[in-house]
């Protein structure tokens, strides 16, 4: 789900940049108004690390195998934090496996980062009504996982085809549309299924994490 | 796990040399005058002037063919894709599947145009390490969290790296079979990726700590260790007319390509 170099007109490179920069800017700012902010940089920034290298375990999905994206766990751990967390993982991805790519970065971004924050309003409300519980846990993540990643899907799908520099034939771009969308709904609840059995997991084994950086 | 992005830093060429502020800002500017370009007759001329500035960079020749791995996957599933898909000029046609003006002129504009911004971007960060390029990002004005995150993810990226693959080891050999699909597998990942998150989580407690007996947060601001010259300065309005060069031709010729399109 990365937007490589190329694609797209630089009017939505530069529109993805804009809300890049809006949306950071938002992020930074709920982020100063904690009492000491710079103790959490260092666990956002290993976790943010954590992240990056766990989007490489591959999850077998015969006849191929996919690696997760992780944003929904991204924005239900990180909070604020997600948002340039993301932007910083897609940068060394573009740099270092030229996943994505420079002039993309805006809008791949806005693609995996902005659900991140959706996310973590929605992890926020297994506290809702008698406080937390496991169960809880696992169903707002699930939740988080499937809407960050659906959301992702979605953007990328409409971005990617409706910027494409040729006109295709409505029939085949509903046909790729389809496709794509079908070709995901496997990812979507594995994500899903994933961020649930991690913050169960986290929940168990060290719940402070949870509280959010 | 080998990064390799900075491997040939240490060479000796005027993309070595130039001041790294300026030089983000104009490698920059002229990626995305390339996304700009539309008609097939600037496209070449972007070639050509990638190429050109490649061959001064002195990088070698296998450093971008590495990075053309991955993403060629991509641009592949596109090139195959789109000149069949796309257009009404049939050009040629073998049964059902018949190859579209329109869709071919579209697939070589991507190629071109993402090759193109992929050897700059190389050039912009194969020539520099790539803690100074965030050191001059941080200079440049992105707010101190951001570059405060961005050296210390990288600072830790490879450890942690190294700690996901002795887990992965120590699951192996424990009996575990990655390539098989299983609910008590995905279970099994998930603990994994947990495990990665928690340790990665309770390293961070001591970092901090060490940070902050070491001053993090206490220290005076440092005095900017980018000192650009005459020349840096040339090089940049060089470049910055190059890319406007582009800009101004492509709308001069009228996005040829995309007339084609229509």
């Amino acid at each position: 789900m990365h937007i490589p170099d190329g694609i797209l007109p630089l009017s939505v490179t530069g529109s993805g940049y804009a809300a890049t920069v809006l949306t950071t800017w938002y992020s930074i700012r709920k982020i100063r108004q904690k009492e000491d902010p710079r103790q959490d940089i260092p666990k956002a920034s290993l976790l943010t690390a954590a992240f990056f290298v766990a989007s490489w375990i591959h999850i077998p999905v015969p006849p191929t195998s996919v690696h997760l994206v992780l944003n929904g766990l991204l924005g239900a751990l990180l909070g604020y934090y997600a948002f340039p967390a993301i932007l910083i993982g897609l940068f060394f991805q573009a740099i270092m496996f030229g996943h994505g790519g420079l002039t993309t970065l805006g809008v791949n971004a806005m693609i995996m980062g902005f659900p991140a924050l959706i996310a973590h309003q929605i992890f926020r409300l297994r506290k809702w009504r008698n406080g937390e519980s496991q169960r809880k846990t696992g169903a707002f993540g699930f939740l988080s996982g499937v809407v960050a990643t659906g959301i992702s899907v979605a953007m990328f799908v409409i971005i990617l085809l409706t910027n494409l520099p040729a006109e295709i034939n409505i029939v085949s771009e509903r046909t790729a549309i389809y496709a794509l969308a079908i070709a995901h709904i496997p990812i979507i609840f594995i994500e899903g299924t994933i961020t649930a059995l991690v913050t169960v997991f986290i929940r168990k084994v060290r719940p402070g994490i949870l509280d959010g950086v | 796990m080998n990064l390799g992005i900075d491997e040939y830093t240490d060479l000796d060429s005027p993309f070595h040399r130039w001041d790294p502020r300026y030089k983000i800002i104009g490698l920059i500017t002229l990626v995305f005058a390339f996304s700009f370009i539309r008609d097939l007759r600037m496209l070449l001329a972007v070639a050509v002037a990638t190429i050109a500035i490649y061959g001064i960079s002195r990088l070698p020749a296998g450093f971008i063919v590495k990075r053309f791995r991955y993403p060629s996957f991509f641009l592949l599933a596109i090139v195959l894709s789109l000149p069949f898909l796309s257009g009404e000029h049939v050009l040629m046609s073998l049964g059902p599947i018949a190859l579209r003006q329109e869709g071919l002129l579209a697939t070589i504009l991507i190629a071109t145009r993402f090759s193109c911004i992929l050897i700059v971007g190389m050039i912009l960060l194969g020539t520099t390490p790539l803690l100074t390029n965030i050191k001059a990002v941080r200079s440049l004005g992105i707010p101190d969290i951001m570059a405060d995150m961005a050296l210390l993810a990288f600072r830790y990226l490879q450890e942690i790296g190294r700690d996901l693959r002795n887990m992965q080891t120590s699951m192996r050999l424990r009996g575990f079979k990655e390539r098989r699909f299983s609910p008590r597998g995905l279970k099994t990942l998930a603990w994994l990726s947990g495990s990665l998150l928690i340790y990665s989580y309770e390293r961070s407690e001591s970092i901090y700590k060490a940070m902050v007996l070491r001053g993090y947060g206490q220290a005076p601001p440092r005095k900017d260790e980018f000192q650009p010259n005459k020349k840096d300065a040339l090089i940049l309005v060089a470049i910055i007319l190059v890319a406007a060069g582009f800009i101004i031709g492509d709308l001069m010729l009228g996005h040829s390509t995309s007339t084609l399109l229509q």
